[in-house]
């Protein structure tokens, strides 16, 4: 059997490109900058961003300059110092992001369940996985990649102007990129599961946001019941915010080791579980 | 090419296609897939567009199992049914992803996408957003996508709804053409004419079986099981005497000026027919086969089978 019928031109080379879960992904990536939600963002959090280093530089002119000294009192109540403030260092976008990630993340399936054009990419070498690796990377990539000057630039700044006196720990990424990368995932995975189970992208904004506030009740009422504190593992929102507490050794994180690992685990299990199955070739079928 | 043995799918409880089998050679040439709603013909393709594994049997393409296979993939092309595409996005844009998924990448990639959207007419209006194009020119962009790596075998589920005559036969046209060059193209439909003027090569497909399969002539002459009616306008009372005579006669029905017979093997009897009344021996003035059609035949094997 001809591999080619003889009347065909030859066959473009297909053995150049890129792994597809990094095609979709950058193709996701640059759909959400040309869009104007992606530019608003942007420039929230640079803004945010941008006054986060303001207050830094501020801290090491109080410090340094005579004539700011009598604000320095006054700024030792705002620059708490110790682990409260290493984690609170991405506090200012925890909640912000949360709805980025709703507003971005909840279209990521729903958008293509809903002009059906998973079965097209199937219908090219592209397996489920690398549809999901895909989604699951955007989602949780944005989250990280929002937080990381976040962490990163008061750290450099703090080192820059006052070294291991500044008030950034030198080893404050240490342990924030890693808390970072948890919390990045644990959103990435709960949006795409959620937009996953939605036909429409504004339903799968609805179910993000359904799932994260009606999570947050859940647990409410159970600690509120049973006075437990366990029951907090299951607050997505808290879950983030508590690892860098934790991790960074906050003495009174908002979520505790054990019910935080057990509640990281069972979201990000439970929602890629539900993307895995809701986006298998059989569920796009023609 | 293809090549199917005994292959089944099932959903659960519920039969999407008959163990089937069949084959489609190498080489360019346009196949139908005819069949009502529900008889398999999305089953049939999502086996060989390799979404989904049969259930049972066996299926192959290129001589090999399609399902999570791209070597197979890399090959075919698929046009799934429907004309909608993210409508923010632009086409040209998207078929860049579409043919980096593909393997395609930098010049390669550029020219593909180049040679595709020539190939479909939309070269000039590949920088418009998807919200800003007629259906026509959405199944297009579908279809370029398909092409963009050079595919062997074309896979097209139901091309032509929705589309207007005009684009419909643009469509046609293409896929004459991409026959033409080399291109073996399987189309799905559940309307026969669309069907026909295409190609004269079909399988039909009924309630997830495969009914029949051959050119359209092959199928015309299943007719031949069948009683067939015609009617003839003149005097009736002498088209009667003469129809009664025939030995494919089956039913005659009379009408004011007109005697509508139901014959068995009309092959046979319409030469006669026409000899009768060019001899003068009939008194004959017109003759109407009421069902001797693609139609005709469709429901007869589906009434057969029902």
């Amino acid at each position: 059997m001809p591999i080619y019928a003889p009347t065909l031109p030859p066959a473009p080379d297909l053995s150049q490109g890129h792994p597809p879960a990094l095609v979709l992904l950058r193709f996701d990536l640059a759909r959400l900058w040309r869009q104007k939600i992606g530019r608003f963002f942007g420039f929230v959090f640079t803004a945010i961003l941008l006054i986060q280093t303001a207050w830094i530089y501020a801290k090491f002119l109080m410090q340094t300059n005579q004539t700011l000294r009598p604000l320095e009192e006054y700024s030792k109540g705002l620059f708490a110092q110790g682990a409260d403030f290493q984690a609170s260092l991405l506090n200012p976008t925890m909640y912000l992001l949360w709805f980025l990630v709703a507003l971005v993340g909840g279209g990521l399936v729903a958008r293509d369940s809903l002009y059906r054009v998973r079965p097209l990419m199937y219908a090219h070498p592209v397996a489920p996985q690398d549809y999901l690796l895909a989604k699951l990377g955007f989602a949780s990539a944005l989250p990280f990649a929002i937080l990381l000057p976040f962490a990163l630039l008061p750290w450099a700044l703090s080192l820059a102007l006052a070294g291991v006196h500044g008030p950034v720990w030198v080893t404050a990424p240490l342990r924030l990129l890693p808390a970072m990368a948890i919390s990045s995932i644990l959103m990435g995975s709960l949006a795409v599961g959620a937009s996953s189970l939605a036909s429409t992208p504004r339903a799968g904004i609805g179910w993000v946001l359904g799932l994260v506030l009606g999570a947050g009740t859940l647990t409410s009422m159970l600690h509120g019941l049973t006075g437990l504190r366990l029951f907090d593992g299951l607050n997505p929102v808290m879950l983030a915010e508590a690892w860098p507490q934790l991790l960074v050794g906050v003495q009174h994180p908002l979520v505790a080791w054990v019910p935080a690992l057990l509640g990281t685990v069972f979201h990000i299990g439970l929602w890629t579980f539900v993307a895995a199955s809701r986006t298998r070739p059989s569920e796009a079928v023609i | 090419m293809i090549s199917l043995d005994r292959a089944s799918l099932r959903y659960g409880p519920i039969l999407g296609l008959s163990p089937t089998t069949f084959e489609l050679p190498d080489g360019g040439g346009i196949t139908g897939l005819l069949g009502p709603n529900g008889a398999g013909k999305s089953s049939l393709l999502q086996l060989l567009s390799g979404l989904l594994p049969p259930s049972g049997g066996e299926v192959r393409i290129f001589g090999e199992a399609p399902f999570r296979n791209p070597a197979v993939l890399a090959r075919l092309g698929l046009v799934p049914e429907g004309d909608r595409l993210p409508t923010g996005l632009r086409a040209d844009r998207w078929l860049r992803m579409m043919g980096e998924l593909s393997g395609l990448s930098g010049e390669a990639l550029q020219a593909a996408v180049a040679q595709a959207l020539q190939t479909v007419g939309m070269a000039d209006r590949a920088h418009l957003t998807f919200a800003r194009m007629s259906k026509g020119m959405r199944q297009r962009i579908r279809l370029a996508q398909a092409l963009l790596h050079g595919p062997e075998l074309l896979i097209l589920d139901e091309p032509f709804n929705g589309l207007d005559p005009e684009a419909r036969l643009t469509l046609m046209a293409l896929l004459r053409d991409l026959a033409e060059k080399g291109t073996r193209i399987l189309v799905s439909s559940h309307i026969l004419g669309e069907i026909a003027q295409l190609t004269d090569r079909i399988l039909l497909l009924f309630r997830g079986r495969l009914l029949a399969e051959g050119t359209v002539t092959e199928i015309r002459q299943l007719l031949d099981r069948h009683p067939v009616e015609l009617r003839l306008t003149g005097e009736a009372q002498a088209l009667a005497r003469w129809a009664v005579e025939q030995p494919e006669l089956a039913a005659l029905r009379m009408e004011e000026d007109a005697v509508v017979i139901s014959v068995r093997s009309p092959r046979d009897i319409l030469p006669r027919l026409q000899k009768a009344a060019a001899e003068g021996g009939i008194p004959l003035r017109a003759l109407d086969p009421l069902d001797l059609n693609l139609d005709a035949v469709f429901q007869y094997l589906t009434k057969d089978h029902a």
